[in-house]
């Protein structure tokens, strides 16, 4: 489920060669790590079957990037059109927090419908904080970073306030389904992720939403002289993203049932992003890549799997992703690129090549590194 | 109120008129005048105006007979937000590059578990707080080179210092270390007490270092060929026209995060003075807080525009918001709501103000 | 100005076997320059000559690939704008690249602040401001806020920097296209001073008149290569021009002759397809009335700042109005935004090519698609197969180069740029296309072409609202002229025979009330236009 789905359809080979070049890396990365983990620990590789259910480490893998994709999918939009959103992290909390709260309150917890009504709820909820989200941004014209941040802090505030400062717990075995269940062999949030990452592609590439999308990204007043509803795309895309992360809330917290509004979804906004970094979307907006961000979240979580298996004091997870995440991002810098191309003495103001924007006379943030 | 007044003036100043426009004629009165209702004054005036606001309230609200407003309050808000005020001078210079600097947060705990474990190994305390400091500043190096050479965003670069920082931490500790070192404790304790019983205040070593943080900030940035160039460089096409004047404005980039690092390296140790302990959970969503605080003090996100004396009137808003909510008895998550609240109305103010100037 | 007066044998810079090459593009390929100390030198090329990126690898913009920069008889590597300034080398570009949230006075001095200890004396720095202003007879206060000022204030400020550290060199690069008449002349006798101190000037602009009248000699580049160096006085203006583009200059002049012929086309009386009743928006443009007919054009005269381009805005749905209502074959429209005016069938090709034009980082493809997609609405995809034919039509038709719709915008040179926004808005087939200074920054060929196309789109019927700073091209093409002064519409000029830039500048400029608020005048004069100069 990885590169295939980058390469939208209709679009021209030199842009295909591109997005192979983005995701180059990525990939790499990735391979090596599975490999490394697969040397160590034989029976890494393995994927088993019990009950009619798939089992070993990679299912695992592929279960826990389920949440950091969900939110991934959503902020590799919003970074397209310029954007981000820091405030996934916070609706995950509320959106699992309105729907337990829910059903504590509902007498039938564990009937579907209840179950499916609360889901809603909360879903509806994540809309209409990706709304806010939207009209801070495209109406009122705020920086993202910060009319994100607003609910990034105010956010936990509110998860609080639903749960009345309770770690609220249910029983609800639809709702247990929906983080540790397994549909056709595969686990639950898999299936979920696998779904919305195909509905997503369908709604971004099968219609004009891409193309637009980018180019709101890429010159947002040029954009709305030709006619582009900047506005409300840009609008759109954060309900999406808020919406994402409401499911991620849900599928993450099912299994353990809990609504921890202090922890649940801590830093995942940086997990988030860095899943769309990963995958050669560059944070300036324009050109995204949502094969890309899927393979990001899957190096992210075999990341944190390998930890485990190499026997590294969990403590230091954060110290190895900060690690990696530094490397990868200095492999993307068009100016290492363009230091290996010019032999490292030379002091090229160019870089050349297709795959990167090349910092030439647009005054890009990058030509003032033009020293 | 004197006190009121007195603790705002160094605000007003660097906000308000120049100090020459207020003496003599009428008209060079009015003049002072309308310069200081000028767009780019609009939100350090909105500051003050909250700060005004909100000490009234608390005044009506817990005056009574020993009164809200003292001296006692300020030396209070001082002496709890010292470490947020240096952050929050650090972050004013990134914002007005037009960068973001997330990594401070981390630093703080790294430097304060640096300083709880190097003290009871026997190092000299003057070593170990210099070391404090240049842990901080090696960060913001770590952070400009990767902003500056490798042309790496401002946000993912200090993203990335930041989980190197609370992995650094993770690996020296991760449970809080407490600081018995006795002269650590004495520098922490020590402090000039004025007034008598009730209306007592105190001045201790935290705040005045974070006040001379705060005034070498503002020499800098208002007087120096660097300061200037530091504005230019947040002119809004990513330093390009500085670039093109023939100045050095990637340098000023890098120094910009040195800057801001070596900020939250002096941070860490007063934090450490403040808690006597080093914590690696310690300063989790603090680089937020440093922002909040530059932007309700007027400085403009996007770069180019703000005062760094309006920073140090954000974060006294910023301790007041918290003073009342604890005052008002109501849970602490009220007290991120409530920030968040007024963070939207900073927020909004300066896109209004800007959405007028165009 | 202490003079530094180098002995004239040796070049205050020779650039030799320059050669420096973008991603798929050679731009520069083996090219030579000389400049003598006390020259005025012209760079001449059309756009995409090579023009920008020679004074790029001058100025430190650009590293070059191969080749050698002497100045001064020193061989230099240049590997940033602070390197070309600290070997003498001053630059202006053509757009303004000051800071604007800093001071008038920060702005000239900034990196040579007089200074006390470590800090800036900052009245002393006013001072010296002030001087270097006031020198080139502009008089603003330096504390003033620089973004406070107008486009060619801003542009004066730029040249006064450059002259605050004596320069060897000074580059300008299109230093007249955002100025008046009488500013050019002050800037000019600047130049002529600077050069007697023995300062070698480059100078680049596409007005042919200015490069007459103030240089000394001239360097012509075509495709990327040296074309030759030639005294200014030994060069006719037609070999100049047939020198840049390859072309003789009688292909040249029929070319234009043809176009003028051909806009004479009389209307009838029927339904106006455009009218505008008391269009207008406090402090962009008053009230106005104007009618358009279908394949009609309309040429806009008026100064900078007299409320062109904010009519244009107007019409065409990139602003809203405040008052008055505008009518679309005799029903009223409300324009909110540009996609209704689109859907309407107005296209408006904004003066700022770079900003409000290209999205560079996408493909020329997807930059012809875009307004016809938005029109179409997100959900409703334009098939491959139609997209790849229009494309290809309106390429072939405008004549972009190169021929390659998956290359990236930004990779174009500005001419081509232009031809694909042209692209764009014909794509979406609009009965009225508003161009604001489609030639803008283009050289003589592509020039011609645009104009000849415009006279052919309005022979079909289209309507065109012309608006440009050149008063003979505006005349060329358009069937009437409707003439702005202080952001009013004063006159109505029908063209005819007997109508020459002239008779426009006279309306444009009778009884003009001294220094008016849209046109803020630094040094007190009446500004007068110019043809060619915005």
């Amino acid at each position: 489920m990885s590169s295939p789905t980058t390469r939208p359809p209709g679009r021209p080979g030199t842009v295909g060669r591109v997005v192979h070049h983005r995701l180059f890396w990525p990939v790499v990365a990735l391979v090596l790590l599975l490999l490394a983990c697969g040397l160590r620990s034989p029976g890494f590789l393995t994927v088993s079957v019990q009950d009619g259910h798939l089992f070993g480490q990679l299912v695992d893998i592929l279960r826990f990037s389920a949440t950091p994709m969900l939110l991934g999918l959503g902020m590799a939009l919003v970074i397209a059109t310029g954007g981000i959103d820091l405030s996934v992290g916070a609706v995950m909390a509320i959106s699992l927090a309105v729907s337990l709260t829910y059903l504590d309150a509902s007498p039938t917890a564990g009937a579907v419908p209840t179950v499916a009504a609360a889901i809603g709820v909360a879903l509806a909820v994540a809309v209409v904080i990706g709304t806010f989200n939207g009209f801070l941004v495209s109406v009122l014209g705020v920086q993202p970073f910060i009319a994100t941040m607003i609910l990034m802090v105010a956010g936990r505030g509110i998860a609080m306030l639903i749960t009345q400062g309770q770690i609220t717990t249910v029983t609800s075995e639809p709702f247990k389904f929906l983080g540790s269940g397994f549909v056709l062999g595969l686990p639950t949030p898999v299936v979920v992720a696998a779904v919305v990452l195909v509905l997503l592609v369908l709604l971004v590439r099968g219609s004009a939403l891409g193309m637009l999308l980018e180019s709101v990204g890429i010159n947002r007043e040029a954009s709305r002289l030709a006619g582009v509803p900047s506005r409300r795309i840009t609008w759109l895309v954060y309900v999406v993203a808020a919406l994402l992360a409401g499911v991620a809330g849900i599928v993450y917290g099912a299994p353990t049932m809990a609504a921890d509004a202090n922890n649940i979804g801590l830093m995942k906004e940086m997990d988030a992003i860095l899943c769309v970094v990963l995958g050669g979307t560059t944070l300036a907006g324009g050109k995204f890549y949502l094969g890309g961000t899927v393979v990001g979240a899957l190096i992210l979580s075999t990341i944190e799997r390998a930890v485990v298996i190499f026997h590294v004091p969990s403590q230091i997870t954060p110290l190895f992703k900060a690690l990696v995440i530094i490397a990868v991002c200095v492999a993307q810098s068009p100016r290492l690129r363009e230091m290996i191309r010019s032999g490292v003495p030379g002091r090229s103001g160019r870089a050349a090549g297709p795959p990167t924007p090349a910092p030439t006379p647009a005054p890009a943030p990058t030509v003032e590194k033009v020293l | 109120m004197a006190t009121t007044t007195r603790s705002a003036t160094p605000a007003s100043r660097g906000a308000g008129a120049p100090p020459d426009g207020r003496t003599g004629a009428l008209a060079r009165a009015g003049a002072a005048l309308s310069r200081a209702v000028q767009p780019r004054y609009l939100p350090v005036a909105g500051t003050l105006l909250t700060l005004v606001i909100m000490l009234a309230v608390g005044e009506s609200r817990y005056g009574g007979e020993r009164g809200f407003v003292s001296a006692r309050l300020f030396s209070n808000l001082l002496l709890d937000n010292s470490y947020l005020l240096v952050l929050a001078v650090g972050m004013t210079f990134v914002i007005l590059t037009g960068g973001i600097d997330l990594s401070v947060g981390a630093v703080v705990a790294l430097v304060g578990l640096v300083v709880a474990t190097l003290l009871p190994l026997g190092v000299p305390l003057p070593v170990v707080l210099v070391v404090g400091v240049l842990v901080g500043s090696t960060s913001g190096l770590l952070v400009g080179t990767l902003v500056h050479h490798f042309s790496i965003q401002p946000f993912i670069a200090s993203l990335a210092a930041m989980f190197l920082a609370r992995g650094l931490c993770n690996v020296v500790s991760v449970q809080s270390l407490a600081i018995k070192d006795e002269g650590f404790a004495a520098l922490a304790s020590w402090s000039l007490k004025l007034g008598e019983g009730r209306n007592m205040s105190k001045i201790n070593l935290s705040m005045i270092v974070a006040v001379l943080v705060l005034l070498a900030a503002y020499a800098v940035l208002h007087h120096t060929r660097f300061g200037r160039t530091v504005y230019g460089v947040g002119v809004g096409d990513g330093g390009n026209a500085v670039q093109l004047m023939g100045l050095k404005g990637g340098r000023t980039v890098l120094w910009v995060y040195v800057i801001s690092g070596t900020c939250a390296g002096v941070a860490g140790i007063l934090f450490a003075l403040y808690t006597k302990s080093g914590f690696n959970l310690t300063g989790i969503g603090m680089e937020l807080d440093a922002i909040a605080a530059v932007v309700i003090g007027g400085t403009i996100l996007t770069g180019g525009g703000g005062y760094v004396l309006g920073t140090g009137a954000g974060v006294l808003v910023y301790g007041l918001i918290q003073v009342l909510i604890a005052r008002e008895g109501l849970d602490s998550w009220w007290t991120r709501v409530f920030i968040g609240v007024v963070l939207l109305a900073f927020v909004v103010l300066q896109r209004v103000i800007t959405l007028r100037r165009r | 100005m202490s003079s530094t007066k180098a002995a004239t044998t040796t070049p205050a810079v020779e650039m030799s076997g320059i050669t420096i090459t973008f991603p798929g593009v050679r731009a520069l390929d083996g090219v030579d320059l000389t400049l003598r100390p006390g020259e005025v030198h012209a760079l001449m090329g059309e756009n995409g000559a090579g023009k920008s990126t020679l004074i790029k690898a001058l100025t430190g913009v650009h590293t070059v690939d191969s080749g050698r920069i002497v100045v001064g008889g020193e061989e230099v590597r240049i590997g940033g704008p602070s390197d070309a300034q600290a070997a003498g080398i001053r630059t202006v570009y053509q757009e303004v690249n000051l800071c604007g949230n800093l001071s008038v006075a920060e702005n000239v001095m900034l990196g040579h602040e007089p200074r006390k200890g470590p800090f800036i004396d900052r009245r002393a720095m006013r001072r010296e401001a002030a001087r270097y202003l006031a020198r080139l007879g502009v008089d603003i206060d330096p504390v003033s806020s620089l973004s406070a000022h107008s486009i060619a204030v801003q542009q004066l400020c730029a040249i006064a920097r450059a002259t605050v550290v004596d320069p060897k060199v000074l580059v300008l690069d299109e230093p007249t296209s955002s100025l008046q008449r009488a500013e050019v002349e002050q800037l000019f006798d600047v130049v002529r001073g600077l050069r007697d101190s023995g300062v070698a000037v480059l100078f680049v602009s596409h007005f042919l008149d200015q490069v007459y009248e103030i240089s000394d000699r001239m360097t012509v580049l075509r495709n990327g290569r040296l074309v030759g160096t030639y005294l200014t006085a030994d060069l006719p203006r037609l070999e100049l021009v047939s020198q840049m583009i390859g072309r003789s200059g009688d292909e040249l002049a029929g070319l234009e002759e043809g176009a003028r012929a051909r806009a004479r086309v009389a209307h009838d009386d029927d339904v106006p397809l455009v009218t505008a009743v008391g269009l207008g928006k406090d402090g962009r443009i008053e009230p106005f009335d104007l009618e358009m007919f279908p394949g009609e054009v309309v040429g806009l005269a008026g100064l900078l700042g007299s409320g062109r381009t904010e009519l244009a805005r107007l019409l065409t749905g990139a602003d809203t109005p405040d008052t008055g209502s505008l009518s679309l074959d005799g029903s009223p429209v409300r324009l909110t935004d540009p996609l209704t005016a689109l859907r309407a069938g107005i296209a408006f090709a904004s003066e700022d090519r770079k900003k409000e034009g290209i999205i560079g980082d996408l493909t020329v493809r997807e930059n012809i698609a875009l307004a016809v997609q938005a029109v179409r609405g997100v959900w409703r995809p334009v098939p491959r197969r139609e997209l790849d034919e229009l494309v290809e039509r309106y390429m072939a038709a405008l004549g972009v180069h190169p021929a390659d719709p998956d290359m990236l915008v930004r990779n174009l040179s500005g001419g081509n740029q232009q031809k694909v926004l042209l692209a764009r808005w014909l794509a979406t087939s609009p009965r009225l296309l508003v161009l604001d200074e489609p030639t803008r920054g283009i050289d003589v060929g592509a020039k011609a072409e645009i104009q000849k196309l415009v006279a052919d789109l309005a022979a079909d019927g289209m309507a065109v609202l012309f608006v440009s700073s050149e008063l003979e091209e505006v005349l060329r093409v358009s069937q009437r002229v409707e003439v702005l002064r202080d952001r009013v519409i004063v006159e109505q000029i029908v063209n005819g025979p007997d109508v020459t830039p002239a008779t426009v500048l006279a309306s444009i400029a009778r009884e003009t009330p001294g220094p008016s608020p849209a046109t803020p005048v630094p040094t007190g004069r009446a500004r007068q236009n110019h043809g060619g100069t915005p």
